[in-house]
């Protein structure tokens, strides 16, 4: 950490309840080298005790710190005020986009949770509040339990998609990265997921997800790879006749 | 049971079109959104007018009059960027959906709009020199 | 604020958009055959009805453009349709959608193909 301060303006995004939306102005004095985060913590601190934002591990593990900084998804644990600012300026700190506000800068993630147990990795049943004993858990293609081993659930991709912007239905880069990862192993139910209107053929490529992606997920990669496994089980399919698949059930075939 | 609406259907739709805070890639996307819906009305248009030739040599060679007005012509050369610009980056999209090339596919989308911009500016010369 | 959980709609089908990728490259091929043909390759570049006419003659030419109808129609049907879907209309939307959409891609595709045998047999006569 050097000496140097700098007085930066922080333009924070403030929404509580049904109120319209507005932005707050706080001034600061930072180190330059300190983290976006750290800012916001202060101006909680030591402002406005009723700012609302999300944050735990501090070092880009938890995917809880994502927000837009200046219009660009980050995780702001990691982004320093020398990346985003210089000394005087102004940074503007908004919520993710295409999830709705619950206060401020926290957004709800509930839907993108379940989509993500929906790729059947389910370590952690979000309704029941459990975890789901090892023996009960499927494998991922290396045998071990694997949620997506680099994906941190942070949601940056979801907010980057412009498809995502535009229809509230579309599983999302994360969720179907995730699948990629997992691999859809013959399952009637995961092919049919993805082979949707609101699956793989949803994306338009315009790998935003893969841009603003904080963990090196790739997810445009995936979803693309994704497109040629659905094409070849279809194709599979023609030889093969229709599997018989008892729709709304929890099943890997084969 | 299924909510559709967070934003009027235009509102949703404008979202597509905000280059702002946003990479290259998102050109690339937006590009081809607009050259494709502008496409898609050029060729109804088209359609249209080659009905002219229906109606007959004096109805169709009128229209060909017309069609040598700066106006006309820029606007061929609209329709032959777009194609260009459509195309091409069709043709990188399509390799990536089969898994060719999407691990640099912002270095194609470079490549493409080079080659599509070089392409446009060769015909509306030669469109307009003529 | 709605954070309802959507069950995906099955019938967005690999096969279309596999269709819609497949016209897209036929017709770069087509389309550039057209152009050269037409404007390059063709006396006069084809200004004047009279010169159509005769082009119109060669049943190869015929065969062309009856396939760039039919292609470019329904690559652009296809497309428009996707990008409507990105908008997640109603179920009952998109069926009326299907509908105009075949409908639409239809007629244009007999107009076209009616224009160009017209223009075909004004030259025989």
């Amino acid at each position: 950490m050097t000496e140097t301060r700098w007085n930066v303006t922080f333009r924070v995004y403030r929404k509580k309840g049904a109120a319209a939306a507005h932005y707050d102005e706080f001034r600061l004095e930072v180190d330059p080298d300190e983290y976006v985060l750290d800012a916001i913590e202060r101006i909680w601190a030591y402002q406005d005790r009723s700012l609302t934002f999300r944050h735990a591990c501090h070092h880009s593990t938890c995917g809880a710190c994502g927000m837009r900084v200046n219009g660009a998804e980050k995780l702001t644990c990691i982004t320093p005020v020398r990346q985003v600012a210089r000394d005087g300026g102004v940074i503007r700190v908004e919520p993710l986009r295409n999830f709705p506000v619950v206060s401020d800068l926290a957004v709800d993630m509930g839907v993108f949770y379940r989509r993500m147990e929906m790729g059947e990795q389910l370590p952690v049943n979000v309704d029941k509040r459990e975890a789901i004993q090892p023996e009960a858990r499927p494998a991922g293609p290396g045998g071990d339990q694997l949620r997506l081993a680099d994906c941190i659930e942070c949601g940056l991709c979801i907010s980057a998609c412009p498809i995502s912007a535009s229809s509230p239905g579309y599983l999302g880069p994360a969720v179907l990265a995730g699948i990629h990862q997992h691999g859809l192993q013959g399952s009637e139910r995961l092919l049919e997921l993805v082979d949707s209107e609101d699956g793989v053929w949803r994306c338009h490529s315009a790998f935003e997800c893969t841009a603003v992606c904080p963990a090196s997920v790739e997810p445009g990669w995936r979803i693309m790879e994704l497109r040629r496994e659905v094409i070849g089980q279809r194709i599979r399919g023609l030889f093969h006749g229709p599997k018989s698949s008892k729709n709304g059930q929890l099943e890997a075939s084969q | 049971m299924i909510e559709i609406t967070k934003g009027s259907l235009l509102g949703r739709a404008a979202k597509w079109f905000d280059p702002r805070w946003r990479t290259l890639n998102m050109l690339g996307f937006i590009l081809n959104r607009v050259t494709a819906i502008g496409l898609t009305l050029y060729l109804f248009l088209h359609l249209g007018v080659l009905s002219l030739l229906a109606q007959g040599a004096k109805a169709y060679d009128g229209f060909i009059a017309l069609a040598h007005s700066p106006v006309f012509i820029f606007g061929e050369a609209l329709v032959v960027a777009a194609g260009f610009i459509h195309g091409l980056n069709g043709i990188r999209i399509a390799l990536n959906s089969f898994g060719i090339g999407a691990r640099y596919q912002k270095a194609l989308l470079v490549l493409v709009l080079v080659v599509a911009l070089a392409c446009s500016l060769v015909f509306a010369v030669r469109m307009f020199g003529a | 604020m709605n954070n309802t959980f959507y069950g995906p709609r099955s019938g967005e089908s690999a096969w279309l958009w596999f269709a819609k990728a497949l016209s897209g490259l036929v017709m770069i091929v087509i389309l550039i055959i057209h152009f050269i043909a037409n404007h390059f390759a063709a006396p006069n570049g084809l200004l004047s009805y009279a010169d159509i006419v005769r082009y119109y003659q060669n049943p190869l030419v015929l065969a062309m453009e009856i396939g760039f109808v039919a292609f470019a129609v329904s690559h652009a049907l296809i497309g428009l349709r996707g990008i409507i879907l990105d908008l997640k209309p109603g179920a009952a939307f998109i069926r009326v959608i299907n509908w105009l959409f075949t409908l639409l891609g239809a007629s244009a595709i007999i107009y076209g193909i009616w224009l160009i045998l017209t223009i075909a047999g004004r030259g025989a006569a």
